[in-house]
């Protein structure tokens, strides 16, 4: 990459996290295409099968970073989507997801090491999954259903125009 | 920094059953269930995970050729082992012979693969329990807690070559997390010299950080004498078990390609298999309590969860590889086996190593064999060449076996003649321990929790029975807020939950 495209490289990614053969845990792969089928110039899109240190390899060098993923919480409604601030996730820091350590930990991990590298900020959208257990190219019809107000939400609070 | 706590102090419970659930720093859910009897002793433990459902009917009716890139996506941990059991499964149902410059490349990208997942198991989810104890404070007993003990310049170089592995995943491969290069016969993507070049940069960075791993388990573990009494602990950790493993014509340890060699108790050969014989020596018992099946040696039965040689349990994964193969084809991983075979010579043990959290020993020889190999194959000028791809012929029936770095992975697929998949079987290498897994976690507790006497750091060392398998349960799950660390539930006998405990 010339000092250039590294001058004009957007400096917002918004990367979609998830199983896209795993019904609603695919929900922020979905997510992240429907992004990119937009064209948007200004930030760069990406999915993410996986999480944990592979994410922190993706998010370095950005200054903002939107995560976009599935979560289920004990009273959440499929398709109902929360965002959430870094500090949110700070509680999971020690939880176990993908290979030992999951987002919070990866990230906790990238500002001790690479704390220059590191975003300035990490958003989390978080859906509502209702399945994630069956294999299933589909997600469910609420999560399904929800997906087009998520991309309205994120483009209106995380795409700049310029 | 003060030095690794290895006991805390127990509480009395009066409690009849206890829950670990989920189990910390393992990828997916899995949940342990401890069962105490009216004194306070261990009646008996389960290891539990959850069930993903309908892969099979996803498969079948897609073309077989879809499938190491469907595969791949059952796991967000070795998605590359479940890519080359599936594409060397595509060989044997297309009846092709990849090419040397495609089998390299595969083998190539393989190491890849063992480097990131071997560093990843290693400092993310064993260093922990090494360098800060295993009754540290579970706030502190993670990766962030290494950090801090090791310093940030050594974290520094646990995410370069964790990355570099990865890398190589993905400028062989096509993408490092699924990768999409396997073709029957071959690999669909050519290596130009300058990604040669880069690669081979990158192996003879990972064999320096292989040796500061070996160095680093001796010095934190080897050398301290609580660890060394934990991991000679045949009380906590100890099975005498069957062992399985791939091993080359030399019966050198190999991860990519060869027989599948199965040895006793004694380290005597039982079997030596090809792919396509799987099933006359692998058989299936299912337990009302568990999802996951529990494959046993079929020539010696299920015998419950028994160890000795009239129980057909085996092992898998870096101790079962290494207990099943006679030694590395490449000098440092050798040295190293060597160092461990004089080590447990010297303490009597003759024949195999039984010692469960020796797992982690071979696991740090294995690093270092993958490196040298990818420096081996990075440096081999057939692998730039553009003879990627082999002849192959009508699909039929095959078996593709590879080692992923849990352990012996089996895919089996059956295809009619426009290629549309008929047949899916495959056996997971956490599948292939999973009655061990649970004769492991059985004895730990058994050992370790006596007389109601219950303390974090000993349901950790728990844990530590069956971390060590390096167990792969979710095979993709992995929701965003993940779920309490350690929950532990207290019930009566009746089942009925007393109280909850979590560990943060």
């Amino acid at each position: 990459m010339s000092v250039s495209d590294e001058l004009h490289r957007p400096r917002t990614l918004i990367v979609g996290i998830g199983n896209p053969i795993l019904s609603d845990d695919g929900v922020g792969i979905h997510v992240a295409r429907k992004l990119r089928d937009l064209g948007l110039e200004s930030v760069d899109v990406e999915e993410l099968p996986a999480s944990g240190l592979e994410l922190l390899d993706m998010v370095l060098g950005y200054d903002r970073v939107v995560i976009v993923d599935a979560i289920v919480t004990d009273e959440g409604r499929p398709g109902e989507f929360h965002v959430l601030e870094e500090s949110a996730f700070e509680r999971t820091v020690h939880g176990s997801t993908p290979h030992g350590i999951n987002i919070a930990t990866a990230l906790a991990m990238g500002r001790k090491i690479v704390p220059e590298k590191m975003p300035k900020e990490v958003f989390f959208v978080a859906i509502e999954a209702e399945d994630i257990v069956n294999v299933s190219e589909s997600m469910t019809p609420p999560v399904a259903a929800a997906i087009p107000s998520i991309v309205t939400r994120i483009v209106s609070e995380f795409v700049s125009d310029d | 920094m003060s030095g690794p706590i290895i006991n805390d102090t127990t509480t009395k419970t009066t409690e009849k059953k206890l829950t670990i659930d989920p189990i910390t720093r393992l990828e997916g859910h899995g949940k342990i269930e401890i069962f105490l009897n009216d004194e306070g002793n261990v009646a008996n433990a389960y290891w539990q995970v959850p069930e993903l459902r309908g892969f099979e009917r996803f498969c079948i009716g897609r073309h077989v050729q879809e499938l190491p890139i469907i595969t791949n996506r059952l796991c967000g941990v070795c998605p590359a082992a479940h890519h080359i059991a599936s594409t060397k499964t595509l060989d044997a149902v297309f009846d092709a012979t990849p090419t040397e410059t495609a089998t390299k490349l595969r083998d190539l990208f393989y190491m890849g693969q063992y480097v990131h997942s071997h560093i990843a198991h290693f400092y993310a989810l064993a260093a922990p329990d090494f360098v800060l104890g295993p009754s540290a404070p579970s706030n502190k007993r993670n990766i962030l807690g290494v950090v801090d003990a090791v310093g940030v310049e050594i974290g520094g170089e646990v995410i370069k070559h964790r990355s570099y592995g990865q890398k190589v995943q993905e400028i062989v491969g096509g993408r490092a997390t699924h990768p999409c290069f396997g073709l029957p016969g071959g690999v669909s993507k050519q290596i130009s010299e300058e990604e040669r070049a880069q690669m081979e940069e990158m192996a003879r960075s990972c064999i320096e950080f292989g040796k500061f791993t070996i160095k680093l388990f001796h010095d934190v573990v080897l050398a301290n004498q609580d660890y060394l009494g934990l991991i000679l602990n045949q009380d906590a950790y100890y099975l005498e078990t069957y062992y399985m493993g791939m091993v080359d014509k030399d019966n050198k340890s190999n991860f990519y390609d060869g027989d599948v060699r199965v040895v006793d108790q004694a380290g005597k050969e039982v079997v030596k298999f090809k792919p396509s014989e799987y099933l006359d020596i692998i058989a299936e018992h299912v337990e009302p309590w568990s999802y996951m099946k529990m494959p046993y040696l079929k020539s010696v039965g299920w015998n419950g969860f028994t160890t000795g040689p009239s129980s057909g349990i085996y092992r898998v994964g870096p101790l079962g590889r290494i207990n099943v193969c006679e030694g590395y084809t490449t000098p440092l991983a050798q040295a190293e086996y060597e160092v461990l075979a004089k080590t447990v010579k010297d303490l009597g043990v003759t024949g195999p190593v039984h010692h469960t959290l020796a797992f982690h020993w071979a696991r740090v020889i294995e690093l270092q064999h993958a490196a040298e190999r990818m420096l081996e194959l990075a440096t081999d000028d057939v692998i730039t060449s553009d003879d990627t791809r082999g002849e192959f012929k009508e699909p039929t029936e095959g078996v593709g076996i590879c080692e992923a770095p849990r352990g012996t992975l089996i895919h089996h697929y059956a295809s009619d003649k426009d290629g549309l998949c008929t047949k899916i079987n495959m056996i997971v290498a956490t599948t292939n321990n999973n009655a061990a897994i649970n004769t492991s976690v059985v004895q730990a507790a058994k050992a370790l929790i006596q007389n109601g006497e219950v303390s974090q750091g000993l349901l950790n060392k728990v844990e530590m029975a069956f971390r060590c398998y390096d167990p792969c349960n979710s095979c993709g799950t992995h929701a965003l807020n993940g779920s309490p660390a350690l929950e532990i539930n207290v019930r009566r006998a009746d089942g009925s939950k007393l109280k909850t405990v979590r560990n943060f």
